[in-house]
């Protein structure tokens, strides 16, 4: 199977080649939108939505009582805990697997090696995506042939963890090893040493080019970008790069698998894509879908990190081989360097602006290390360009490149910003440095050329996927940036009293999309209990997000009952609707949706049995407080009442149910102006970052509360970004971060005062307004911290993470 | 081996290996709350009280907690009546995935304990060995804030001979605890 001659219809829309934009497409992308009245309510009207409702698993959760994959651990007896053994060469053929020491020792039940008949030999991508995957296939579950330093090899079961540690390190592998390459400039050349043969990849991305180790080659153009570049004096190009970030996740990669007594297969697992899971295990173990069970319990935290079916393989295959539930639990350790990062990447941007200050011509080009395998390789570039650039949507000429590379270190995946995080550093610290050589003020530099409602998004669109021209109807993104400027105090700025220090402040837009345009789909199912309660079944996956508790109070505002009236069930592939996933800040939106059409579903059911035993017209009767109520008698019956009549009545009888299912061609984009503050000492380049002021239009926000939680998590991995090192590596491509102790997740008291603003604007093609939080405030630390350092003492920090040293040799530099 | 201590003020002879830590031994009797992130003490989401101190239980071994007194975060409150910390983080929409979070409170709650009025520094200095991944720390810092405030209003209005109201959101989860509304929650008839 490949792609090539496709247009992949990948997360936020990449495609093989530029597409000029079709004629009539606003008439395809109408600015009106057919928005039912029920869904635009103004804020005195809201129930249960824009309430700071109490999180729905917030007194488990606070209490201990709430379950993660591990705690289910003493509900299983039979146990068994899995190791892995994993390359400790960055290239090379495994040779021979001596397993006999660890076969030999007391309470080991399972050696697997790539030979071993329960481990499948079907190439796979563990990118945890749609079909078909925008991703090759290019894994195995065990390798012979190793591409880095943590690539599995072989794999225990034994009867506690102490004895799988000691079996995986009884085992000895030996390897021919291969030359290595870890630089991806370095790796994108055809004589550098070689992952992939091509004819090993199956799924192959457009644009590959194994010889030279580039597994995607992606772009597109909106109008004549070079001709812009030719005709103008004013030309910038700057470059930039990001870290590789590690998810850090609190909740390891933890997957539980048994058959339980109807010969089904389960999976209790920590995971953002419970059906795509399910997917690739069919693929994998070419067992049915239907014979397989995939349930989420609590998780503590994804990121994209879980956007993967990263584990899972291993736990089924050693519970195949065993019959015994067996429970894996990656180490701290592997989470580093074994499970998934960010895509560190080199970015350049180009502008082409008139005397005027008008931008004629944007140009960016990344190039992305994918590591050693190429999960979400292609669409977390794509998004390098299409989730920033459409910000500018006035600008006539655009054209965004990329080339994705192998390189023999840990791999990467999807993660929180998707993309977006290099795309935003790169344009916003490019627009920052052009608007100050050409002396114009950043923010009105920036306001001349920004996205608002009316706009048809066709810079997104260049790059294909069928729904990425969208038509901006909601755009709150002035009022964010007045609003973040008025509270970082950017009119009124004091500069410290000594002369050897200096404060700036540092600003960054950033828009993200809502979902994959034209590749979601949510579902959900509501039930009525005979007391007027509901079950509320629902395939969107809660992640710690508090997406439960969203669904729940998009449900309840529906159906006018109290949100303690309703059970949420989420994430169980035998029992819950099909959903694909929480990523791509798609929850709320589409799942939400899905949610919205059940209630609506299931009301119209109540309404029919209220008319009924209340002798009005439906057209008269509403819900609300636990009641269906009368607009003109005044008369009401309770949903209890309702509940009984229906399940119990003498004439007649249903049980109430409601169904919704929800796909859309549209991605509204959520905006946010992010504003720093910081102070640098100019005779030691050190700096202290006084408060970040992060500004955010998530149109009607579900709930307030759990949307500021969004932000200042999200703002709070920005700025990680902007002043960690992430995970480095070392000459061999191995990770020199084992411990969160050797990884600079910012703590307590090193993370600055965050200041989360809620600029709720109405996006009519979302579940009362809403559209996405959670991905756009992760972009925004690094650029604005960058053009905060530049304002400041005028220097510019490109590649991060930003130091004080860096800084130093900038301002010694000046000097000199 | 045998291990005798004290869990949640009930005594308790547990099975342990020598090398085992106590959180393992914690886990295996099913305190699961206290969660398992890194076993080198650098994340804190393991943090229990052994005699009133907080305590990393993933690098403490369980020989050395014969005969203490340790307390878990299932020993705090009841899902239907909160420990005056737990309430806060609740009304406080402190809390996302909540991996961190019962590390987090018995961090919280052994503050408290020895400065029932702490600054807002001193607050995020003293969950600096606690990491949170999911909320910048903010609103985490804001509810052990208000949690003081609530605690000391409780104990304020018992220490006047008066009953403790419900305060804002249910503030009076810690009517039974005259003491400044600690760890004392339970085993006090």
């Amino acid at each position: 199977m490949s792609n090539d001659d496709e247009t992949p219809k990948a997360d936020g829309g990449t495609a093989s080649q530029s597409e000029t934009v079709e004629d009539g497409r606003s008439e395809e992308h109408p600015l009106e939108w057919d928005e039912p009245e029920n869904n635009d309510k103004a804020p005195d009207e809201r129930d249960s939505v824009s309430h700071r409702t109490e999180k729905y698993d917030d007194r488990k959760l606070v209490t201990g009582q709430a379950k993660y994959t591990a705690d289910y651990e003493e509900r299983y007896p039979d146990l068994a805990y899995a190791a892995v053994v994993r390359s400790d060469i960055p290239h090379g053929h495994v040779t021979d697997i001596d397993t006999s020491a660890a076969e030999a020792m007391d309470g080991v039940d399972a050696v697997l090696t790539p030979e071993s008949d329960a481990v499948p030999d079907t190439k796979y991508t563990s990118a945890g995506q749609s079909y078909p995957e925008p991703s090759p296939w290019d894994m195995h579950v065990l390798n012979k042939h190793v591409r880095y330093i943590g690539d599995p090899i072989a794999a225990v079961a034994a009867e506690d963890r102490a004895t799988a540690t000691a079996a995986v390190e009884a085992i000895e592998v030996s390897y021919e090893e291969y030359d290595y390459v870890t630089d991806p400039e370095d790796a994108f050349d055809e004589d550098a040493p070689q992952l992939f043969e091509g004819s090993e990849v199956e799924n192959e991305i457009v644009g590959h080019d194994y010889d030279c180790n580039r597994m995607a080659h992606i772009g597109g153009e909106l109008g004549d970008v070079d001709a812009a570049l030719d005709g103008h004096t004013h030309v910038h190009e700057t470059e930039w790069e990001t870290i590789r970030q590690s998810h850090a996740n609190v909740e390891k990669h933890t997957s539980l698998a048994y058959t339980n007594e109807d010969d089904r297969h389960v999976l209790i697992t920590s995971t953002q894509v419970p059906n795509h899971t399910r997917r690739q295990l069919a693929h994998l173990f070419d067992i049915p879908i239907r014979d397989i069970r995939v349930t989420k319990p609590r998780v503590g935290g994804g990121f994209g990190g879980k956007q993967a079916m990263v584990v899972e393989p291993i736990p089924l295959a050693l519970s195949l081989a065993t019959d015994r539930p067996v429970l894996y639990e990656a180490s701290r350790e592997e989470e580093f360097y074994a499970m998934r990062s960010r895509h560190p990447m080199k970015v350049k941007a180009r502008t082409a602006v008139t005397d005027d200050g008008d931008i004629e011509a944007i140009d960016i080009y990344a190039l992305s290390n994918t590591g050693a395998y190429g999960s979400h390789g292609m669409t977390v570039a794509g998004n390098v360009g299409s989730k920033p650039m459409p910000l500018y949507s006035k600008v006539p000429n655009a054209r965004f490149e990329a080339d994705i590379v192998h390189t023999n270190t840990p791999q990467t995946g999807a993660m929180r910003g998707y993309g977006a995080p290099q795309g935003t550093l790169a344009l916003e610290g490019h627009l920052d440095e052009v608007a100050r050589d050409l002396g114009l003020d950043p923010i009105e530099f920036r306001r001349r050329h920004h996205m608002e409602v009316g706009d048809l998004d066709e810079i997104a669109g260049m790059m294909g996927g069928e729904g990425a021209n969208r038509r901006i109807r909601s755009c709150g993104l002035d009022e964010c940036i007045e609003r973040g400027k008025d509270a970082i105090g950017y009119d009124d700025l004091e500069q410290p009293d000594e002369d050897h220090l200096h404060r700036g402040i540092g600003m960054a837009l950033s828009a993200q999309g809502t979902g994959v345009a034209g590749d979601e789909l949510g579902a959900a199912q509501i039930m009525m209990n005979e007391d007027g309660s509901f079950h509320l079944q629902v395939g969107g996956v809660d992640i710690g997000t508090g997406a439960d508790t969203a669904f729940l109070q998009i449900a309840a505002e529906v159906l006018g009952c109290d949100e303690d009236d309703i059970i949420v069930k989420s994430s169980d592939t035998d029992v819950t609707p099909f959903d694909y996933g929480a990523y791509a800040s798609s929850t709320t939106y589409i799942s939400g949706m899905a949610v919205k059409k059940a209630a609506e579903d299931a009301k119209a059911r109540i309404l029919d049995w209220g008319a009924k035993l209340l002798d009005e017209p439906v057209g008269d009767l509403e819900t609300g407080d636990g009641t269906v109520y009368s607009e003109t008698s005044g008369d009401s019956v309770t949903l209890e009442d309702i509940g009984y009549e229906a399940a119990y009545g003498d004439d007649e009888r249903e049980h109430i149910l409601g169904k919704g299912t929800h796909c859309t061609e549209e991605s509204p984009p959520p905006f946010a102006a992010q504003f720093a503050d910081v102070t640098v000492d100019e005779t030691t380049g050190e700096f202290e970052v006084h408060k970040l002021v992060v500004a955010v239009d998530c149109g009607v926000a579900i709930n307030p509360g759990m949307a500021e939680g969004q932000i200042e998590g999200a703002n709070h991995m920005s700025y990680e970004m902007a002043v960690s090192d992430g995970i480095t590596l070392d000459e061999k491509g191995r990770a020199e971060v084992a411990d969160f102790d050797e990884y600079g997740l910012p703590s307590a008291t090193e993370t600055p005062p965050i200041e989360s603003i809620l600029v709720e604007t109405h996006e009519p093609t979302g579940p009362f307004g809403a559209k996405s939080v959670a991905e756009v405030p992760t972009n925004t630390v690094p650029p604005a911290l960058s053009n905060a350092v530049r304002d400041a003492v005028g220097v510019r920090i490109r590649e991060m993470p930003i130091t004080a040293e860096k800084i130093k040799t900038k301002l010694d530099e000046r000097e000199t | 081996m045998e291990i005798e201590l004290e869990i949640n003020d009930v005594e308790r002879t547990v099975e342990a290996s020598k090398s085992d830590s106590l959180l393992d031994v914690l886990r295996r009797n099913g305190y699961t709350g206290a969660k398992r992130g890194c076993d080198t003490g650098a994340c804190g989401f393991c943090t229990v009280h052994v005699d009133g101190e907080p305590v990393k239980s993933c690098v403490e071994p369980v020989t050395k907690v014969r005969d203490a007194s340790v307390r878990t975060i299932e020993g705090l409150g009841e899902q239907d009546d909160l420990h005056p910390v737990q309430q806060a983080f609740v009304d406080n929409t402190a809390l996302q995935c909540g991996f961190c979070i019962p590390g987090m409170i018995m961090r919280s709650t052994a503050l408290l304990e020895t400065n029932p009025n702490p600054t807002e520094q001193e607050v995020r200095e003293a969950l600096s060995d606690n990491l949170c991944r999911c909320t910048g720390y903010k609103k985490i810092v804001e509810a052990v804030l208000d949690a003081a405030e609530r605690m000391n209003s409780d104990t304020a209005v018992a220490a006047d001979g008066g009953q403790a109201v419900d305060g804002d959101g249910g503030a009076g989860a810690g009517t039974e605890c005259s003491l400044g509304g600690c760890d004392c929650m339970e085993g006090d008839q």
